[in-house]
Order: structure tokens, then C-alpha cells, then sequence
């Protein structure tokens, strides 16, 4: 058992300074994240001024905009396995397409896989 | 003319082949070769580096003259490597097995990765880290288990070979290569034969784990969307981590360097030549060369050994409580945020990106079909890789 025993006080710290130092970079996206969210706050707060004074959108928009709403709602209900009856969408928004390709294709089977 | 046709015939693969005493092992090593060569092609287990590495394997164990072979294993298990003989005297794959002993193949590969990468869903739920973490307890309980096997007198491995085997639980193949090129070339073959291997299977062996470790309710549980991360959040990700693991772990800078650097071409959004060079061509032809040149190392002398069947079970050890411990800790998570964790993102953590978080997702949606974890899943997936090479620092700095 020498080895063994030998080895136990390798592992232990081994395994602590693994923790440690993801526990650094935890600690440190934390406070990227504490300063995100004051940034968002403050940003929040020109939106809402900028939104008053926006021009209301043509109808165009607005019919493209009810039809996203519809398809939107068809989709989540069909996720959820419900009635779109039970659904209301309050908002949406539309994001970027930032990650990587394998993040897509995974995505894109999971959806086949389901549907 | 028969004279000639007696010679030609000398030097042809048959001829050496009976020649050689040991001409079984050589075969058994072209079946071995030709199976590998299946289970990527036909049954798609990690086919890109599977068939480079069957292939090398292939050509290295071809009978051939000792001065004109493709491949001298054993001129890069010594201690001190006669470079000027590599590069005068050596074969395609000698020179381009230089890129795995030199270090150079596994932090090109990453650099890759890094580029393919999308650490937001990390940035946005940080506390997933720790699951990468935790999902390292099977490298050092492997660590263990090797030793206790050599002390009981079944196998004959030392700390180094012991830390070699053990860095398999990271699931993370090129820095199980980057450990065992350092620590023992001599397991190389048979280390990157079984990493890659356990990382096709993720989906056949950690699902068992996973359910038997957590309760349907658990397994039901919808996570909060994640919030939206920054661009500056993003680009400051990469730079932050290399800074705090370069100075704790200088050993782990190589690879965690090169994956952040990778990651920043991405993020930055000036480099994109560079981003899709390193995601594209470059780790292509970097896992074209480091497969064929592993599987070239792969010879009779090498591979059929007693010690490369353990290394095949302490691998599944490895892998297989890596996966627990990352479970376990979700479900500490999931007692301390009061029910707001799923514990099968846990097994997410070992790297295997991006299989172990579609495992997740897969899993959860079995329980409940309206639950998406891949996001979540994604966050601990790529605080594994960060993990595993922090494992592969800590070993390098204690017994390099």
C-alpha cells in the first residue's frame, strides 16, 4: 500500500487545486457579472427615454410583426405540447446568431429528433 | 531471373512477416487496426480521429525493413531522443510524430476548440464552473486506483503512468496526449486508443449513471433562462482566465493559453480570418497529423501488453466516476439553490464537447418533454475543458 498511500496526499491537493482555481474564475465572473447587470440598469434607463419619443411603426411592420407573433406562438405550443389557447406572448426579441456551428447542428437534431 | 524474382521476393512484407518470430502479434494488431477502422467508419465512434489514428496504426504495423519503416516508435521511448537521427534518418510519420512529442499538436488542436467555442452560457450562469470541477473527481480517484493496483501486485504502474491513465476521466483527448507524451510516452498508443474511445461512447455510458443518481423529480427540473451576455463580457473571458491559470498553473498555460486565444479570435470580431482558420483548416490538418502519428505508435511491442487491458478498465473507472462526481455536485447545487439546479447538467462536466451536454438534454427531455438544458448543459461542458487541463497542469508541475 505504499504507493497508494503515498499518492492519497497527491490526489487530495491535486484535485483542491483544480477546485481552487476554477473557484478564482468564478469568483471573478461574478463581479463581470455584478458590473454587467449595473451597466444594463443604467442603459434600461436611456431605452426608456429613447422609446417616447420613437415613431410609431407603419402597418407593414405591423402585419409582419403579427404574423412572427403567430408563428411564435404555434412553436412554443408545439414545444409545450398545449393549446395555443394557453399561450400569450407578452414581447419578443430578436438576437443575434453568435454561437458556433456545432451549437446549431446539435439544436438542429435535437428538433428533428423531437418533430 | 530467378535470382531477382528470389531477391524481390525477399523484401516483400510476406517475407518479413515469416521472418519475424513474434508475426502473430503483427496480425493481431492488423485485425485491432482494421476493427478501429469499423467502429469509425461504420458505426461513426469519434470518426475523426478514430480512422486517422486506425490508419496510422495500420501503416506502422505493415511489415517493413527497420531502415525504411514509416514509423520508430521506439526511437522516441528513450530518454534523451537523438533528434539529428529523426530528422536525417526518419520516416513521414517519424517527422510528423515531432509535432506530438515536442508538445506542439494537442495546444493547436485547442486553439481550434477555442474557436468553436461559445463560453457565454459560462459567463451567464458562472457558478457551472464549479461543475467542471467536480466532474474531475475521477482522474484522481483513477489516480488512486492504478496505485492500489500496482501495490497489489496486478500491474507495475509508477506515479507517472498512474497520472497519465488517470487524466482519461478528463474525457478530453488531446490533453490525455499532452500528459502522456511527457509523463509516459510508452502508454501514448493505448491512453489515446481508450480516451477517444470512451469519448464516442459518452451517450452509452453516462446515462445509466446519471438516472441512477438522481430522482425523476430532479431530473424534471426546468432551469431559469439564462440572461444575455455582453460582447465586453465575452472578450474579457479569455483574457481573465489565461492571466488566472497561467499564474497559479504555469504547466496548464500551453493548453488553456491556446484554447483562450482561440476563443478571443472568435469573440473579438476582428479576427475572423483567423477564427475560421483555426476552427476550419488548421485543426484539421493538426488531427489528420496527431491521429495517424498516435496510431503509428501503436505497434505490437507497444499495445499488446497486460498493462494496456487495465488501462482500457481504469479509462471506464475514470470516465464513469467523473460522471458521478460531476451528478453528485449538481445535486449539492440543486440542495442549495432550493430546487433551481438541475443535477444532470453536472455530467456535463466532463469536456466532451459537445456531446456531454447533449447527453444532458437528452436525458432531461426524456423526463420532461418541454425542458431544454443544452444551454445549460453547455456552461459546466466547457468548464470541463478548462478543468481537465488544470488536472493535466497539476499533474505536469508534480512530476515533470
Amino acid at each position: 500500500m505504499k504507493l497508494f498511500v503515498e499518492g492519497l496526499p497527491i490526489a487530495g491537493i491535486g484535485f483542491l487545486i483544480v477546485f481552487f482555481v476554477l473557484a478564482i474564475i468564478w469568483g471573478v465572473l461574478e463581479l463581470m457579472k455584478f458590473i454587467a447587470q449595473v451597466g444594463t440598469k443604467k442603459n434600461n434607463k436611456a431605452d426608456v427615454t429613447e422609446n417616447t419619443v420613437m415613431p410609431v411603426n407603419n402597418t407593414d411592420d405591423d402585419v409582419d410583426e403579427e404574423e412572427l407573433v403567430a408563428v411564435l406562438t404555434a412553436a412554443i405550443a408545439a414545444s409545450l405540447n398545449t393549446s395555443t389557447y394557453n399561450l400569450k406572448i407578452k414581447s419578443f426579441r430578436r438576437i443575434g446568431n453568435a454561437s458556433p456551428a456545432w451549437n446549431d447542428m446539435s439544436r438542429k437534431e435535437n428538433t428533428e429528433t423531437i418533430f | 531471373m530467378v535470382t531477382m524474382f528470389t531477391e524481390f521476393m525477399s523484401k516483400t512484407g510476406f517475407a518479413m512477416l515469416l521472418e519475424n518470430p513474434d508475426w502473430w502479434k503483427t496480425l493481431i494488431m492488423l485485425v485491432v487496426a482494421c476493427v478501429l477502422l469499423y467502429l469509425a467508419i461504420v458505426k461513426k465512434f469519434e470518426p475523426l480521429l478514430l480512422a486517422p489514428i486506425a490508419f496510422g496504426m495500420l501503416l506502422a504495423n505493415m511489415p517493413q525493413a527497420t531502415e525504411s519503416a514509416i514509423m520508430h516508435p521506439e526511437w522516441f521511448t528513450q530518454t534523451h531522443i537523438d533528434f539529428g537521427n529523426v530528422l536525417s534518418h526518419g520516416g513521414l510519420l517519424d517527422l510528423l510524430y515531432l509535432g506530438v512529442k515536442l508538445g506542439i499538436y494537442p495546444p493547436l488542436i485547442f486553439l481550434g476548440i477555442g474557436a468553436m467555442t461559445d463560453f457565454g452560457p459560462l459567463i451567464a450562469n458562472p457558478k457551472s464552473i464549479l461543475l467542471g470541477a467536480a466532474a474531475q473527481l475521477g482522474v484522481f480517484f483513477t489516480f488512486l486506483s492504478a496505485l492500489l493496483l500496482s501495490d497489489l501486485g496486478i500491474v507495475n504502474f509508477d506515479f507517472l503512468q498512474a497520472a497519465s491513465i488517470a487524466i482519461i476521466g478528463g474525457a478530453d483527448g488531446p490533453t490525455a496526449i499532452y500528459v502522456t507524451k511527457t509523463l509516459a510516452p510508452l502508454l501514448l498508443p493505448a491512453i489515446a486508443v481508450a480516451a477517444y474511445s470512451y469519448m464516442a461512447l459518452v451517450p452509452l455510458i453516462q446515462p445509466p449513471i446519471m438516472k441512477a443518481l438522481t430522482t425523476k423529480k430532479e431530473r424534471g427540473i426546468v432551469m431559469e433562462q439564462l440572461r444575455e451576455v455582453s460582447k465586453t463580457e465575452k472578450i474579457l473571458f479569455p483574457i481573465i482566465v489565461t492571466i488566472v491559470v497561467a499564474i497559479i498553473i504555469p504547466d496548464a498555460a500551453p493548453l488553456v493559453g491556446m484554447l483562450m486565444l482561440g476563443n478571443l479570435f472568435k469573440e473579438s470580431g476582428v479576427l475572423d480570418r483567423l477564427s475560421k482558420t483555426a476552427q476550419n483548416e488548421l485543426i484539421n490538418i493538426i488531427t489528420i497529423f496527431l491521429g495517424v502519428t498516435v496510431g503509428a505508435t501503436a505497434t505490437a511491442n507497444t499495445f499488446l501488453q497486460t498493462e494496456t487491458l487495465m488501462i482500457v478498465v481504469l479509462g471506464l473507472i475514470a470516465f464513469s466516476v467523473s460522471t458521478a462526481g460531476g451528478v453528485l455536485f449538481g445535486k449539492l447545487m440543486c440542495v442549495i439553490t432550493k430546487g433551481k439546479v438541475n443535477p444532470l447538467i453536472g455530467s456535463a462536466g466532463v469536456s466532451a464537447v459537445p456531446m456531454a451536454a447533449r447527453v444532458s438534454q437528452n436525458v432531461g427531455q426524456k423526463e420532461n418533454p418541454s425542458n431544454f438544458l443544452l444551454m445549460h448543459a453547455m456552461g459546466p461542458n466547457v468548464a470541463g475543458v478548462i478543468g481537465s487541463a488544470v488536472a493535466a497542469g497539476v499533474f505536469l508541475s508534480m512530476f515533470k
